[in-house]
């Protein structure tokens, strides 16, 4: 047998184990059967050496080609049994894309701190500033700098829960309180927002709540009308409700402001038409407002002369019972996740 | 509505005048015809009376409704020929008369056979009717009723309800709502009939006062013949409508006046007033007396009373005396009408904790000019319901009469006040038809508005209360908006709740869902969170322990075993969770809120924003991923660590094994939390058996409470922002085997010592016991990230570092790697 005998059996043999291979792993055993520093290629080629010098380049050239024939081939078939490879790893790997994803366990934040939170921002935007006030409150603060003087009948309207001790402590009513701290530590102008927990003593029903939270609103200065209070109103009514919302004052009386009005805003539901959710009014009402009563500018040490101010309170609660059609107040309280989930991608 | 038509005819529909009158200040709570029903019932006229053949007690009655002629059975024994009755016709909806029920429970009438006779309808009781509780017999009415005439159109009436906040007293009556109501309408008032006082026979042994500042006026007449019986018909009818009992004549005709004038009365039987004659005075000490309602009050010298020359007789203002009380055989009355201080009158009642009508009036304060029309109402029709009385004597007590009084403000208040001028004519003419008096002058800019306020409206004393005035007829709906201009205060964004916010958010995101609980705790939440017993000695708290005796406690709490304000939050958290748990199978909830902790010599609490944590149940919700086990301490842990270790802290919040563990804790499971010296939280697991008696079925609650208040304060920078290195990271595992009585914490500080700068991560990631390593050892296994900010790192800086670690584990904690 002749080298170049030899290197045609070679090349027959290699390319038809080369046509047999079935898969990217016997791909490359041939390969390396093969091609690779121990295949049987590179050891028939080890043989050049022995051949006569005349024979050698004739020889040399005829291996270099079969060599090159069959590393295009291994490509070839490595690249066919890639892509077939790839083509079945894709068919076994495919998904029921219906079923569940992985949940990650994600809580929500109570209604009742979203909408403070809204509110607050909505506010914000009108310039006014978010403060906070003790819950646990003086009387001087709760009622005497609010032109509520004790054995005032006013301070029925009120039905508070008194703390035990020598002072006369109670658990805030209303955030009214922080209007009068806010004055006595800034000059005007004024524009705050106060969230807060206030307590009544009341029968708990559907409606009604001992341990509530409202957003206190005042703005004083020079300038400031009913007619801004009204514009305020409105604007804060368009943000939480959509739309171009209609305010309604009706005459009411709160003895820290004068006039004092209960407001309401026109139901977004069925546009003030009357639906279950105003109770066929056409109306939600949203709470009390006023310009501040001269006497509390004057306990907090403003030239009631000189300055103006409105001043409003709303109840988170009931806010979020408006727009979202809750109908049990008792639910806030309540902190079932049933209810919680139900607003956990925001309100 | 009647009574109001009569005083003042603005011929509006009843709902209509009550929409009008609430956008104006008169908020009307209730619009209701009353009584309700009464379809299918008539005025009849009794034409027969039979007796029943079969039955004794029952008899055979032919009625004359009109339209309408029946014979009906009734067992009435007050049936009698001629009376006007009122007549039921099957389909009528009346009240059943044998229910015990506190609210009505209506019957429709269906045709029926009495003892075999056939009864088409039925005459009514007023219980029947709604009218009272009088079911003795039949309804008997006045001859002037238009037989076959509805009853509706009859008796009924529209009864709309006020609610009169506190400013309103002047609207407390229906004279008082007619001026308002006139004002709003343009009809106008007839005040109805009074004496006229002038012509009375003057007196001066009638009644005295001897503290004027507690009783400004007192006005007292005697009448002489009158004769005590039931009230007209109408008369009763308006009291019942108004929600008021009709007593007699007598008693009827203050009530009356009290709701006509808003100017409480009260008559006393003047024969058993001792000397005749009564005396406004302070109670002395040790006087009693039995009031109308029974009671056997004791009285204080802070009181008014009226009292006759020996004794109290009524508590002024509020409630009269028993023995002198108006009675069958009264002939000779006396007849007070006052006006008292109202805080002196608030006080009596709130001592007394009796809220009658008439306190309810005059601790509003009311006019004092407003006796003189009540009593000369009163005496008007004191006269014309019991024919031949007299009155025979008349004393009017009133030193220093009040006068109306002006209020001044320029004209361009309104406009600065309301955003919107209001023109002087409609100024004009909304106060004029309110009662008051203006009056304009100055020119220009200068232009000044002077209104004399009449007497009965205390309630408007500056320029604000009579802009309101004219505002609130005029209408808001008027009002333009607009938002507020001028300058802008500066905003200083409150951190703390910004930071809170963003704790909240992360806990949120870490699993756990908010809640907001009541701040109230007492026995219930804390005896099982103290071995099962509570008093007041008991320790109380997480962060904050002291003896409940020590806590804010509440006069009146809402519920009575609840009195005290938390000190924290977890009793209530726990609560809400195993409430939860029972339809939940993964429970995480966290409250942000006050905790309380009162300060000794200072007046309010200390509030402490706190925060607590409580898990249990499943790890994850069962799905076919879930990971299995169930939520304990580490689940707790991890939370906080995610929601409050990414902060910036002036020192860093470690996890210490719990000193003296709180005695609700499982010992071996629970750790303060530090940052420096200081706690600033606790976590840990329920005992088990703490667990079951608040309600868990599950061997593991974690809970955790934390000051957050200390940890913002601890807060000290915001990140600075570190380029990130250009080189890759070099990872390599540290098995470090020792004694299992070295914590975790001490392992980690050894190995990030010995690591040194080049360490910029650690993970612990496996934790193993067993033979191999030796009893009472552990394996802690760590992967540290290497990396430095200016070069690759090589093999033998890494092999270097591996052989410095090996040595300080070896010194600080005995440690030796592994492998």
């Amino acid at each position: 047998m002749t080298f170049t005998d030899d290197l045609a059996a070679l090349r027959q043999r290699a390319l038809a184990a080369l046509d047999e291979t079935t898969d990217l792993p016997e791909v490359q055993a041939w390969e390396r059967a093969t091609l690779g520093g121990k295949g049987e290629l590179t050891g028939l080629l080890r043989g050049l050496g022995r051949l006569s010098a005349e024979e050698r380049p004739e020889a040399g050239r005829a291996a270099n080609m079969v060599k090159v024939e069959l590393t295009e081939a291994f490509a070839g078939r490595q690249r066919v049994m890639a892509a077939a490879d790839l083509r079945d790893r894709l068919a076994t790997d495919a998904i029921d894309v219906t079923l569940p994803g992985r949940q990650p366990a994600v809580g929500t934040l109570h209604p009742v701190t979203e909408m403070i939170e809204e509110l607050s921002e909505i506010f914000a935007l009108m310039g006014f500033q978010t403060v906070y006030g003790p819950e646990v409150e003086t009387s001087h603060y709760n009622f005497d700098q609010l032109n509520i003087p004790s054995d005032h009948p006013a301070r029925d309207v009120w039905d508070t829960f008194l703390v035990e001790g020598e002072g006369e402590v109670v658990l805030r009513t209303h955030t009214s309180p922080m209007q009068a701290r806010v004055m006595e530590s800034t000059t005007p102008p004024v524009r705050v927002v106060v969230p807060g927990r206030c307590y009544r003593f009341e029968a708990q029903d559907a409606s009604h709540e001992w341990a509530f939270h409202q957003l206190e609103g005042l703005a004083v200065d020079e300038r400031i009308t009913m007619a801004d209070l009204k514009g305020v109103l409105r604007e804060m009514a368009r943000q939480l409700f959509g739309g171009d919302r209609r305010i309604r004052f009706r005459c009411d009386f709160f003895p820290f402001v004068e006039p004092g009005v209960d407001f309401a805003v026109d139901c977004s539901v069925c546009d003030g038409k009357g639906c279950r959710v105003c109770k066929y009014t056409g109306w939600l009402e949203m709470g009390g407002a006023g310009m501040v009563h001269p006497n509390v500018l004057r306990a907090a040490g403003y030239d009631a002369e000189r300055y103006t101010g409105f001043a409003f309170g709303l109840g988170i609660e009931r806010l979020v019972m408006m727009r979202h059609g809750v109908d049990d107040v008792r639910a806030f309280a309540g902190n079932d996740l049933r209810f919680l989930r139900q607003f956990a991608g925001g309100i | 509505m009647r009574w109001l038509e009569e005083i003042v005819p603005t011929g509006l529909e009843p709902r209509e005048l009550a929409r009008r009158m609430t956008m104006a200040g008169l908020e009307a709570e209730r619009v209701e015809e009353v009584p309700a029903g009464w379809d299918n019932v008539f005025v009849g006229l009794v034409t027969r009376v039979d007796r029943h053949p079969d039955a004794d007690r029952l008899n055979l009655v032919d009625v004359d409704a009109g339209e309408h002629k029946l014979r009906v059975v009734t067992g009435a024994p007050n049936i009698a020929e001629g009376q006007r009755v009122a007549l039921a016709l099957a389909g009528a909806r009346l009240i059943d008369p044998y229910t015990e029920s506190p609210t009505p429970v209506y019957k429709t009438l269906k045709p029926g056979k009495i003892r075999g006779i056939v009864s088409e309808g039925m005459v009514c009781s007023e219980r029947e009717l709604g009218l009272s509780d009088e079911h003795e017999g039949i309804m008997v009415l006045s001859e002037d009723a238009p037989v076959g005439a509805p009853l509706k159109a009859w008796l009924g009436d529209t009864v709309i309800e006020f609610e009169i906040t506190p400013n309103l007293v002047h609207a407390f009556s229906i004279v008082g709502i007619a001026r308002q109501a006139s004002a709003l309408t343009g009809a106008d008032v007839r005040v109805p009939r009074r004496v006229d006082l002038h012509t009375l026979p003057g007196s001066s042994d009638v009644v005295a006062v001897d503290d004027v500042d507690l009783c400004p006026r007192l006005a007292g007449a005697v009448v002489t013949g009158v004769t005590v019986g039931p009230s007209p018909e109408w008369l009763q009818r308006r009291l019942v409508h108004a929600g008021l009992r009709p007593v007699n004549n007598l008693v009827d005709i203050t009530n009356y006046v009290m709701l006509e004038f808003g100017q409480p009365l009260h008559a006393y039987d003047r024969r058993r007033l001792a000397g005749g004659r009564i005396v406004a005075r302070r109670a002395r000490p040790g006087e009693t007396l039995e009031t109308l309602d029974h009671q056997r009050r004791d009285l204080t010298g802070d009181m008014l009373v009226i009292a006759d020359a020996e004794k109290p007789v009524g508590v002024a203002g509020v409630m009269g005396g028993v023995d002198s009380e108006v009675a069958d055989d009264t002939t000779e009355i006396l007849l007070e009408a006052a006006a008292f201080d109202m805080k002196a009158i608030r006080r009596s009642r709130t001592t007394l904790r009796l809220r009658t009508d008439a306190s309810a009036r005059f601790e509003r304060g009311l006019d004092p000019n407003l006796p003189g029309d009540g009593i000369a109402r009163a005496l008007s029709l004191i006269l014309a319901v019991c024919p031949g009385s007299t009155v025979t004597a008349f004393q009017d007590v009133y030193p220093e009469p009040v006068l109306p009084w002006h209020v001044t403000l320029p004209v361009s208040r309104f406009e600065r006040v309301l955003g919107v001028a209001i023109p002087e004519p409609t100024i004009e003419e909304t106060l004029t038809r309110l009662g008051f008096a203006p009056s304009f002058e100055g020119d220009g800019g200068e232009r000044r508005l002077t209104v004399t306020v009449p007497t009965e409206r205390r309630d408007v004393t500056i320029p604000e209360d009579v802009i309101e005035e004219v505002a609130r007829v005029v209408g808001y709906d008027t009002l333009p908006e607009t938002l507020p201009s001028g300058r802008l205060p500066a905003i200083d964004r409150a951190l703390d709740v910004d930071w809170q916010r963003a704790v909240r958010r992360r806990l949120a995101a870490a699993g756990a869902s908010e809640c907001i609980s009541y701040p109230t705790v007492g026995a219930p939440d804390l005896a099982s969170l103290s071995g099962g017993t509570f008093d007041e000695a008991t320790l109380v708290g997480v962060l904050d322990r002291r003896p409940a005796v020590d806590l804010l406690t509440l006069v009146n709490p809402i519920q009575a075993e609840r009195p005290y304000l938390r000190n924290t939050l977890v009793p209530s958290l726990l609560a809400l969770a195993a409430e939860n748990r029972k339809h939940e199978t993964r429970v995480a909830l966290f409250e942000v809120g006050s905790t309380f902790r009162p300060v000794q010599g200072q007046e309010l609490p200390d509030e402490v924003a706190t925060l607590a944590l409580v898990m249990s149940g499943a790890r994850a919700v069962t799905d076919r991923f879930a990971a299995a086990g169930t939520l304990d301490y580490f689940d707790a842990k991890g939370v906080l660590e995610s929601a409050l270790g990414v902060d910036t802290l002036s020192a860093p919040l470690v996890f210490v094994a719990a000193e003296q563990p709180l005695p609700f804790l499982h010992p071996g499971r629970t750790a303060d939390l530090r940052l420096g010296d200081r706690q600033v939280g606790v976590i840990g697991e329920l005992r088990p058996d703490v667990a079951r008696s608040v309600g868990f079925e599950d061997a593991r609650v974690a809970v955790a409470e934390v000051d957050l208040r200390a940890l913002f304060a601890a807060r000290v920078t915001r990140p600075t922002g570190k380029r990130v290195p250009r080189f890759l990271p070099a990872q390599q595992d540290f098995a470090i085997v020792v004694d299992r009585s070295v914590s975790a914490d001490a392992v980690r500080d050894a190995l990030a010592a010995g690591a040194g700068a080049l360490a910029t991560g650690m993970t612990l990631f496996d934790v193993f016991e067993g033979e191999q390593i030796g009893a009472d050892r552990k394996s802690l296994a760590w992967r540290v990230t290497f990396e430095a900010p200016d070069r690759a790192l090589t093999d033998a800086e890494l092999v270097k570092t591996r052989s410095r670690i090996a040595k300080v584990l070896k010194q600080r904690v005995d440690g030796v790697l592994r492998g």
